[in-house]
């Protein structure tokens, strides 16, 4: 038995068998003791009506019908409206810019490292960066003067409830366009550059080679990051936790989930919130991979 | 073959996951201070909030505190984001030695976690605040610096608007702070909105504050009706912070205010006033021109004719009880240096937790106006651990940020709410959360 085992350990069957399940050992013991099990906690803490320390109690579906009953709870949504339409701004300039810089141009890097940049800086760097931005004779308030606006006519951008959250979503566009634009990139350049050459040739402007060859050829690309950006926007929480700390009406889904867990310590109907988000975003993902894969059919 | 392969990993994977665990004991016996010798062993662990004194205060400590102890190894580790990640840590029996005890911990669950340093009756006469953190008559975490609850404020901008009295109510208080804003270019109360916890901190001013009453809020709040109607303690005080945001004494855009900056601000003579706890005098005195411009001031309530301040321990150190026989042994020695001879109450400007200790120079005015320092009263066995759960249950959060930020919201007309309005929702919040938790 015991020479039969060498045998087979050293055979090519065998020394596959050890080098994928070593492979996959950490990877998988990590993702299980991370990700996995805690997550099935999640799920089980969902039902039962608890602190982080003492008694536990079931209460079965209570805490669901609590996120889905309570208007302040899932009116948080409202906000991630606001940064949705910014998702789409900021793939539009994504887009734009990465058409343009797909092409020979003088500075390419230079541009393209410049608008990648904000995705890299730290979130609460960022999020202390637009503090001074907004701030009453900030950054922005201050351009704007120097350029003749009165400042009577300026609006407090953090204060302002009309418009605080539209200026925390411009944050969010300025920093995520960056990954968005190299996503893009990456696509473009995969493009075989005779199909260019040929509608040149044809006559065919820079818009039309837009329309009807950039964009067909990285349409999965685009749709991948439409479900990014939409996952984006309901689970907002870094810059919005940050700079407002979800006060004046920025409270989104996220921030009200860790105000429930951390300051009331409803742990159970906290995970029940993140239950719903979980499964909020994947009917939206399985909405969209159902459309997208309709159409492919239908081609 | 493969079957037996898989059988020998999953066992190494079994001794692995093993090999973390630790047999730490059970001990929950505490031998007294007296009997433990100067060569006792021990490795502990200290969690703490104070990022900022890890490597210089601390660590002195620490050498110090070797050389009366020697073999008694001390390791501290600070958390940035304390509270949470404490609480979590907590969850585990492993966790370390020494803590500052965090406040999601309520209080009837104390004995679960930690070890108890006596009965109340013994220790009351030697310290202050060490009902703190007590259950069913024994004290589970020694305080080891206590703070007042006042207003911080700039003594030059007060000279320098004409205010030559400490304002002892609110309504003169508001008009103090209406001196400034006319005659000087300070601005007159600084919310510190952006930062959050600043405004926590107006909740202690309701307690022994506002009603000379050590009972309050353990006791009383939780079993009142309608606490937060006109008149009552909380309408009190956070009328005066809806005042102040209403007549536009505080900055112009709270929502982008800094709290590292706020320091110099107040300072430089740039803010009158903030509330905050006593600890804060230090921090701003180091930023000051010149510390002796910053002064210390009771809240502005007078209750029949008397001021109180409410005041309380900063954190308490709790023990675990499931560390073993040694390090818990250490551990008392620890604590029991740090409270005795550490120095650091003193060193932070806050209140000494030796009765015998005098008040720091920072509370003169409260000396000066004959302030009577009152300390919660713990919960009566009837009423233990009520606080938090109705707290937390209601939703009305009192001991945070959310609901304060909603009072400024409303006063500078972000949103279309009255002062009344938001009293009325958490007296009907507290109503139902006291039903629900069988009070009513």
């Amino acid at each position: 038995m015991d020479i039969k085992f060498t045998k087979w350990i050293k055979s090519r069957q065998g020394q596959k068998w050890i080098i994928v399940f070593t492979f996959l050992l950490i990877p998988l013991l990590l993702l299980i003791v991370f990700t996995y099990l805690p997550f099935a906690k999640m799920i089980q803490f969902s039902f039962y009506q608890m602190g982080y320390l003492g008694k536990r109690e079931f209460v079965g579906i209570d805490n669901y019908v609590q996120v889905f009953t309570r208007p302040d709870y899932f009116a948080t949504f409202k906000v991630s409206i606001y940064y949705f339409i910014g998702a789409f701004i900021q793939m539009t300039l994504a887009l734009y810019f990465a058409s343009i810089l797909s092409f020979k141009m003088k500075g390419r890097n230079v541009f393209k490292g410049i608008l990648f940049l904000p995705y890299l800086i730290n979130g609460v760097a960022i999020g202390f960066i637009f503090l001074y931005f907004f701030k009453r004779m900030g950054t922005l308030d201050s351009l704007l003067t120097l350029i003749g606006v009165p400042i009577e006519q300026i609006p407090y951008w953090l204060k302002n409830r009309d418009i605080n959250n539209i200026s925390l979503s411009f944050v969010s566009v300025w920093r995520y366009m960056g990954i968005n634009l190299i996503m893009f990139i990456g696509a473009i350049q995969s493009i075989n550059g005779e199909l260019y050459e040929a509608s040149e040739i044809d006559g065919a402007n820079e818009w039309q080679q837009f329309r009807h060859i950039i964009l067909p050829s990285i349409k999965t690309v685009v749709s991948l990051n439409l479900i990014l950006a939409v996952k984006g926007a309901i689970s907002v929480f870094e810059i919005p936790y940050i700079m407002t700390n979800g006060s004046n009406g920025t409270t989104t889904f996220v921030i009200q989930t860790i105000v429930t867990a951390f300051k009331y310590k409803k742990v159970g109907l906290a995970s029940a919130m993140a239950v719903v988000l979980l499964v909020l975003i994947l009917l939206i993902t399985a909405i969209q991979e159902y459309c997208f894969k309709d159409k492919e059919a239908r081609q | 073959m493969k079957k037996k392969l898989a059988s020998v990993l999953s066992l190494m994977l079994l001794i692995m996951s093993c090999a973390g665990c630790n047999s730490g004991g059970n001990n929950k016996g505490v031998e007294t201070l007296s009997n433990v010798s100067s060569d006792i062993k021990a490795e502990l662990t200290v969690f703490t909030n104070r990022t900022d004194l890890i490597d210089t205060v601390f660590k002195d400590y620490i050498i110090e505190f070797n050389k009366l102890y020697p073999n008694v190894k001390i390791e501290y580790e600070a958390m940035t984001n304390y509270e949470e990640d404490m609480t979590i840590r907590l969850t585990t029996d492993n966790w370390g030695d020494i803590c500052m005890i965090p406040k999601t911990v309520s209080t009837n669950e104390l004995p679960n976690y930690f070890v108890s340093f006596g009965k109340v009756e013994a220790l009351e006469s030697e310290y202050n605040f060490i009902t703190e953190k007590a259950s069913g008559g024994e004290v589970y975490g020694m305080p080891w610096s206590c703070n007042a609850q006042g207003i911080v404020y700039n003594k030059k901008v007060f000279e320098a608007a004409g205010i030559t009295k400490i304002p002892s109510t609110p309504q003169e208080f508001l008009e103090a702070m209406k001196k400034i804003k006319d005659n000087t270019d300070a601005i007159p109360y600084y919310t510190n909105y952006a930062a959050g916890w600043p405004l926590s901190a107006w909740e202690d001013y309701a307690y022994g504050g506002a009603t000379g009453d050590a009972n309050y809020r353990n006791n009383v709040l939780v079993k009142a009706d309608n606490p937060f109607s006109e008149g009552k303690p909380h309408y009190i005080v956070y009328k005066l912070m809806y005042d102040l945001a209403n007549q536009g004494l505080i900055e112009e855009d709270p929502t982008t205010t800094d709290w590292e900056a706020c320091k110099g601000m107040l300072g430089r003579g740039e803010i009158g006033a903030m509330a905050l706890g006593s600890w804060a005098v230090v921090q701003m005195q180091e930023q000051a021109d010149s510390p002796d411009d910053i002064g210390y001031m009771p809240f502005p309530v007078t209750v029949g004719g008397k001021q109180y301040a409410t005041a309380s321990a900063d954190y308490c150190m709790g023990i675990n009880s499931k560390s073993s026989k040694e390090d818990i042994a250490a551990s008392r020695l620890y604590v029991d240096w740090l409270i005795k001879k550490s120095g650091f109450a003193q060193s932070q400007g806050g209140i000494s937790v030796l009765k015998a200790d005098a008040l720091p120079a920072t509370l003169q005015d409260f000396a000066d106006a004959n302030v009577e320092l009152i300390a919660n009263a713990p919960a009566t066995a009837e009423n233990e651990g009520l606080f938090d759960k109705i707290n937390d249950a209601s939703e009305v959060g009192l001991t945070s940020n959310e609901q304060k930020a909603r009072i400024i919201e409303a006063a500078i007309g972000a949103v279309n709410e009255s002062f009344n309005d938001i009293m009325n929702d958490w007296n009907s919040k507290w109503a139902s959360a006291q039903k629900s938790e069988g009070v009513k």
